[in-house]
């Protein structure tokens, strides 16, 4: 069983044009993967990962999160999903600036009802993670971007998710703060298992990635699985 | 968790926070002392009406309040009032003989309203000896002394130990006139009451109008303003040939006021509320608006809209409550302080209609009460609209944004 699996997903935005942002994809994605969603601007990247996510619904086509039709979740049902099963970083605005790193990371199981206990070792091991054990009782304005984006991959992983949704996760970063960032995915990937589905126009972080499905037009035009690196 | 985001959130724009709550804490004081003053303005009015006017309750022949005519009197009011005398919540009772009559000096004459009383009675109900400012209650002047207040001194420019004439009719109908001389002057500083008020002694008006036992009026004095209604219905019934009334139907409009201070605090404070209202409402509003990226961000990695609705709702409660308790605070300590001081109008003009001049603003309990849940109200609907704001978010268009 695919961790995700699409099935003639299509998604069209009505206008006075109508866009076809995703164009009949089919796609599997394993247990344990790092994969990186590339293609031109337009090309659709984004539409993927939200419809994957459930934060968004296709035209036509199904979406299955571990054998779970997303099609077959209400609006509140979806919101409980994404809650239990999918870890979000987005490409800016990740965190409540009014909490520090901490709470941020904490928000999520919080809301998960999680035990205090359970929540107080989970936070601290996720930053030390993402080393910032020291930078726990940050706000985010006091923080760097790529401080913020690492806040957000443990504030992502607090939830154990299924998997991690990356929309451009280093677009805002500087090429340093990036590849750490890259470092951190990549080591939670090898050696926690977890998977992780990202977007991005960043070259070097594509030659990162295990395999690289690119998307033109809405479509899937190459998947290719390359070397570790 | 969502506690300390919705107060934090609040001192994000701590200008914009502040100028919420001070105003809120500033149209709350402004409401609640106001009503605190007229309450007080008709607290005052209420004692003076049954101290120094109405007493409780008082009982006269049906048509004696509109006509002034000697010949209704209540026949053999004396032994009336001694019945009354014997209920337990009485404190005493004054029994009157009322006539309109003219007064000359010489210099003036004028109409005044003869009140003829057993002055050790009206000391107690009316406190008529504490009132007096030159002369003495009824002592030192043997034969047919005259109370009468600084205003009529004034007028008919007299003074203490000066002959007055008094004409009036008899309890027949005929014309009579008697001499008095002035043995004291009083001041209750109810201008309208003291403009027409004179006092006797009962035995000397009812030797002049030849009233024997017969007086006009019974004024009853009780332990208890709560009684006056349901000891006048008593009376009433005992006596249905005479015409017996508590003190807010025996002062025009009194029942009326009562029963519209009843409501004024609500309805001051209701007003100001609603303009409160939506100035609170405006400020969550732009606070959701300014943070759609935020909750959408919220939204997309999974918090419930309950607890959307929920934080918001917590925020605008928590802003309200910073300012309203502030308010009331305000409210509560101006009160007291001015209740025991006092607010000096400066002015006799509210004297004159009966009002003291020096107001003691005060509030009950159950008004405090009433406030605090009319703010607790607003704080929840206040909140609603900008909760549901949030609510119609799409997180993925709020996420498209990012
Ligand atoms: N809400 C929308 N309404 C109408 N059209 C939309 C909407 N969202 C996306 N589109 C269109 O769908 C297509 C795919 O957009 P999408 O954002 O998925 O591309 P992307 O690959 O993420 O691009 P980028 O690299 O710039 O982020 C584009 O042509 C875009 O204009
Ligand atoms: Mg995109």
């Amino acid at each position: 069983m695919s961790v995700i699996e699409t099935n003639k997903l299509c998604k069209t935005f009505e206008g006075v044009v109508p866009v076809k942002a995703v164009d009949n994809v089919d796609l599997k994605i394993e247990n344990d993967e790092f994969t990186a969603i590339v293609g031109p601007s337009g090309s659709g990247k984004t539409t993927l990962l939200n419809i994957i996510g459930g934060l968004d619904r296709p035209t036509s086509g199904s979406v299955k999160v571990n054998d779970i039709e997303l099609n077959n979740l209400s609006d509140n049902e979806l919101i409980k999903f994404r809650l239990k099963h999918i870890g979000f970083v987005f490409q800016s605005y990740n965190l409540i600036p009014v909490l520090t790193a901490r709470e941020n990371t904490e928000f999520v199981m919080l809301l998960q009802n999680t035990t205090v206990e359970e929540r107080n070792e989970r936070v601290d091991a996720l930053l030390k993670e993402v080393g910032l054990e020291d930078k726990v009782n940050s706000r985010p304005l006091e923080l760097s971007g790529g401080q913020q984006q690492r806040v957000a991959v443990a504030r992502a992983l607090a939830s154990k998710p299924d998997f991690v949704l990356a929309d451009e996760p280093t677009a805002n970063l500087d090429s340093k703060s990036a590849e750490n960032l890259l470092d951190i995915m990549l080591r939670l990937n090898k050696e926690e298992g977890i998977t992780f589905v990202f977007s991005t126009h960043d070259q070097r972080v594509i030659d990162r990635a295990r395999r690289v499905i690119t998307l033109e037009d809405g479509k899937i035009i190459s998947d290719i699985t390359q070397n570790e690196n | 968790m969502i506690f300390k985001v919705a107060w934090r959130n609040i001192w994000r724009h701590k200008i914009r926070s502040l100028v919420v709550i001070i105003a809120l804490a500033l149209g709350l004081w402004a409401g609640v002392f106001s009503s605190a003053f007229t309450q007080g303005m008709m607290n005052q009015k209420i004692e003076s009406v049954i101290r120094m006017e109405m007493s409780h309750f008082q009982i006269h022949q049906p048509k004696f309040r509109d006509e002034f005519d000697s010949k209704l009197f209540i026949k053999d009011g004396l032994s009336i009032q001694k019945i009354i005398n014997q209920e337990k919540d009485v404190v005493a009772s004054s029994g009157r003989i009322i006539a309109m009559v003219m007064l000359g000096s010489a210099n003036t004459n004028g109409s005044v309203k003869l009140n003829g009383i057993i002055p050790s009675d009206e000391a107690i109900v009316t406190e008529l000896d504490q009132k007096v400012t030159t002369g003495a209650y009824f002592e030192g002047v043997k034969r047919n002394p005259i109370l009468i207040s600084q205003k009529i001194a004034e007028k008919y420019k007299v003074n203490v130990k000066s002959k007055v004439i008094i004409t009036l009719q008899d309890i027949n109908g005929e014309i009579t006139a008697g001499a008095f001389k002035v043995v004291g002057i009083y001041n209750t500083k109810n201008g309208m009451y003291d403009e027409i008020n004179v006092f006797v002694r009962r035995s000397d008006i009812a030797n002049l109008m030849v009233a024997e036992d017969n007086v006009h009026e019974i004024a009853v004095l009780l332990n208890n303003h709560d009684l006056a209604e349901p000891m006048a219905t008593k009376y009433q019934k005992a006596y249905q040939e005479l015409e017996v009334l508590p003190w807010m139907d025996l002062s025009t409009g009194m029942r009326m006021m009562i029963e519209m201070m009843g409501t004024y605090t609500l309805i001051i404070v209701g007003i100001i509320l609603i303009a409160l209202l939506f100035s609170i409402i405006n400020t969550m509003l732009m606070a959701v608006l300014e943070r759609v990226k935020e909750i959408g961000m919220l939204m997309s990695i999974g918090m419930s809209k309950p607890k959307v609705f929920f934080m918001i709702l917590i925020e605008t409660v928590c802003l309200t409550f910073l300012g309203a308790p502030l308010g009331l605070l305000f409210s509560y300590g101006s009160i007291t302080y001015f209740g025991h001081t006092g607010i000096d109008l400066g002015s006799a003009a509210y004297a004159d209609m009966g009002f003291s001049n020096v107001i003691y603003p005060s509030l009950e309990f159950g008004d405090y009460l009433d406030v605090s849940i009319m703010v607790i109200i607003m704080a929840i609907i206040a909140s609603i609209y900008p909760a549901i704001k949030a609510l119609r978010l799409n997180p993925v268009e709020a996420i498209r944004k990012i």
